[in-house]
C-alpha cells in the first residue's frame, strides 16, 4: 500500500533523515520505534506531505506522492495524527470533528460515520460543545484520533500516541485504535519511543535511529527485545560512526 | 456634557473605520501571518474605482454615479479581484516565506498600487462628492449627528455581525478558524490551504471596500496615498488589540479612534498638530501594560 524509498530530509543544516525506506501493506499494523530525534516524526510528516524530502520517493498504491501536498494526500486517504495533539483549541469538539469531514465527497455517509466514530469515544460525546483547548490531555488525544477517523482514511499515521499520557489512558488509546482498525478496516503506521506495548499489537517493526533504519523484522521475531535494544541504543561499532555523523 | 457626547459619537464613527480596516488586516494576519500594509491601498482602489480615470482635479464620478445597489457590488468585486490577484502573483509564491518577508512583500504591493494610481489618475488629490445627501444632520435631543456617521457605525456593526456569523456558522468559516489556529493541521485534515487564504483575501477586500466608500463619502477627497494612514492606524489597532484576535482588532480599532478624537478635542490648541504623537504615546503605554495586546491569543506564538 505504502512504499517509502530512500528518503532524505534536511532542516537547514540538520540532516533528519539519511535514506529511510519502509513499506506498509494493506491491513497491517507497522510500528516505527526509535529514541527522541531519531527521525520518526519527520518520516510520518514526509508521508503526510508536511515535509518535502529532497531525495527519494514515497508512493501510495504505486502512485508517487511528490508534489501532491498535505491536503491532497489527506484526500487520497492518508491521515496523520501528529505528535503534540494539535487540537484546534478555540473550536468546539464538534467543530474540530466537522473540519475533518469538509473535504469528503460522500456527504450522505458523513452523518452515519459521525455517530459510529463517536460511539467509540463516549467521553467526547459528553464534551461535544466544549472548546478543544479545555479538554484534558487524554481527551485531546481521543479527539485528534476521532477527527482523523472522520476523514475516512485507509492509512492512519499515528505519531507517538502515548506521549505525555498516563499508562491507563495509553491503554485506552490503543484499545480505541485497535477497535477503529477493526471497524474501519484501517492500516496503521504508528510511531513510538518504547517497544514494550507495541510488540503485542504490531505485525512488523522498524527501528530508526540517527535518520537511518537500523532494524526491520516481524514482531514475532523480535519478541525477546534484545535485537531491538541493540538497534535502538546502537551498541556495536556502527554507533561510533553514527555519533560522528550527527556531530 | 453635550460636547462630550458629540465627541463620543465622532469617536465611534472614526473608530468604526479603524475597526473595519483592522479586521481586514487581522483576518489575513490570523490565517497567513501576513501583516498586510497593502490593505490601505486596497482601500484607495475602492475609492478610485468610482471615478473616471483622468488627471483632472475635480473627479467625475463614473461607477460612483450608479444606483447604490449596483455600485456597491461592482466596487466590491473590483477590490476583491485586486486582492486575489495580489495573492496569486505575490503572496502565493511566498507561501513558505517568513513573516517579515511577507510584510516586505506587502510594502511592494502597496507601492505598485500607489504608483499605478499615480499613472492613471495623476498625483494631485481630487475632490469627489459621493452620497452628498447623507450630510444632513439628525437631531437626537440636542445632539446633532450627521446621518453619514450613523450609517458608518451601523454598517460597521452589521459587517461585524455578518463576519461573526460567517465564521461561527458556516463550513467555510469553521475551516478558516481552524486554519487560523493551526494551518498545517487543517491541511492534514484536507482543508485546501490556498482556498482558505484566497477566501481571507476576498473578505479582507470586502471590508476594505466598505472603508473606501464610507471614508470617501465623509472626506470627499481622493489621493493616491489616502489609504496609508488608515492602514497604519489599523495595524496599530491590531497590535494593541492583540495580534491574531479579531475581537482584539475591533476593540483596538475603536480604542484608537477614541484616543485620536479625544486628543483632537481636548488637547490645548498649540499641541493639536502633534495629536498623532500623543496618540502613539498612549499606544506605547498600553503595550507596556499589556505587551500581547488587550485580547491575547496563542496563535502568535504558536505557529511553527
Amino acid at each position: 500500500m505504502l512504499d517509502v524509498n530512500d528518503i532524505h530530509v534536511t532542516y537547514g543544516r540538520l540532516r533528519a533523515l539519511k535514506g529511510v525506506s519502509l513499506s506498509v501493506k494493506e491491513g497491517e499494523i507497522v510500528c516505527l520505534i526509535g529514541p527522541n530525534g531519531a527521525g520518526k516524526s519527520t518520516t510520518l510528516a514526509s508521508i503526510a506531505g508536511g515535509v518535502t524530502p529532497h531525495r527519494g520517493t514515497i508512493s501510495l498504491e504505486g502512485k508517487p506522492l511528490a508534489g501532491v501536498g498535505p491536503e491532497g494526500i489527506a484526500r487520497l486517504g492518508v491521515s496523520l495524527v501528529p505528535e503534540g495533539r494539535h487540537v484546534f483549541g478555540a473550536l468546539t469538539v464538534a467543530e474540530n470533528l466537522r473540519v475533518a469531514t469538509y473535504m469528503r465527497k460522500d456527504r450522505s455517509a458523513i452523518a452515519a460515520d459521525y455517530d459510529r466514530v463517536l460511539a467509540l469515544f463516549p467521553r467526547l460525546q459528553e464534551r461535544i460543545g466544549s472548546p478543544g483547548g479545555r479538554l484534558s490531555g487524554g481527551e485531546q488525544q481521543m479527539l485528534v484520533i476521532a477527527r482523523a477517523l472522520l476523514t475516512k482514511p485507509r492509512l492512519l499515521l499515528v505519531d507517538e500516541p502515548s506521549l505525555g499520557l498516563a499508562p491507563k489512558i495509553v491503554d485506552q488509546v490503543y484499545d480505541i485504535l485497535l477497535a477503529a482498525r477493526k471497524m474501519e478496516g484501517l492500516t496503521l503506521l504508528i510511531n513510538e519511543q518504547s517497544s514494550h506495548r507495541i510488540l503485542k499489537h504490531a505485525d512488523r517493526i522498524y527501528v530508526i535511529r540517527g535518520g537511518h533504519i537500523q532494524l526491520h523484522d516481524t514482531a514475532a521475531n523480535l519478541q525477546d527485545g534484545e535485537a531491538i535494544k541493540r538497534a535502538y541504543f546502537g551498541f556495536g561499532e556502527e554507533a561510533a560512526i553514527d555519533e560522528e555523523d550527527a556531530a | 456634557m453635550i460636547g462630550l457626547l458629540q465627541n463620543l459619537v465622532d469617536a465611534a464613527n472614526l473608530g468604526s473605520l479603524y475597526a473595519l480596516a483592522a479586521l481586514g488586516v487581522g483576518l489575513l494576519f490570523g490565517i497567513l501571518r501576513l501583516v498586510n500594509f497593502a490593505h490601505g491601498d486596497f482601500i484607495s482602489i475602492g475609492a478610485y474605482a468610482l471615478i473616471v480615470p483622468s488627471f483632472e482635479v475635480t473627479a467625475q464620478l463614473f461607477i460612483g454615479e450608479w444606483n447604490w445597489a449596483l455600485m456597491i457590488p461592482t466596487v466590491t468585486l473590483i477590490v476583491v479581484i485586486v486582492a486575489l490577484i495580489s495573492d496569486a502573483l505575490v503572496f502565493q509564491p511566498l507561501r513558505r516565506a517568513s513573516a517579515p518577508t511577507l510584510m516586505i512583500a506587502s510594502f511592494a504591493v502597496s507601492y505598485v498600487i500607489q504608483n499605478g494610481i499615480l499613472m492613471i489618475y495623476g498625483a494631485r488629490p481630487k475632490a469627489a462628492n459621493l452620497w452628498s445627501g447623507l450630510d444632513t444632520p439628525i437631531l437626537l435631543g440636542e445632539l446633532r449627528v450627521p446621518l453619514l456617521q450613523i450609517i458608518t457605525i451601523g454598517v460597521t456593526l452589521a459587517l461585524m455581525v455578518a463576519l461573526t456569523l460567517f465564521l461561527k456558522q458556516t463550513r467555510y468559516g469553521v475551516m478558516m478558524r481552524a486554519a487560523a489556529e493551526d494551518f498545517r493541521m487543517a491541511q492534514y485534515l484536507g482543508v485546501n490551504g490556498n482556498f482558505v487564504i484566497g477566501l481571507a483575501f476576498a473578505i479582507s477586500g470586502i471590508l476594505a471596500t466598505a472603508v473606501s466608500l464610507l471614508y470617501l463619502s465623509q472626506t470627499g477627497t481622493l489621493a493616491p496615498t489616502m489609504g496609508v494612514p488608515l492602514a497604519l492606524f489599523a495595524f496599530v489597532a491590531t497590535v494593541i488589540g492583540g495580534m491574531g484576535s479579531l475581537l482584539g482588532a475591533v476593540v483596538g480599532g475603536f480604542l484608537v479612534g477614541f484616543i485620536v478624537i479625544m486628543l483632537q478635542a481636548y488637547l490645548p490648541e498649540d499641541l493639536r498638530p502633534f495629536r498623532d504623537a500623543f496618540a502613539f504615546t498612549f499606544v506605547i503605554l498600553i503595550l507596556l501594560v499589556r505587551p500581547s495586546g488587550i485580547v491575547p491569543t496563542r496563535a502568535f506564538i504558536e505557529r511553527v
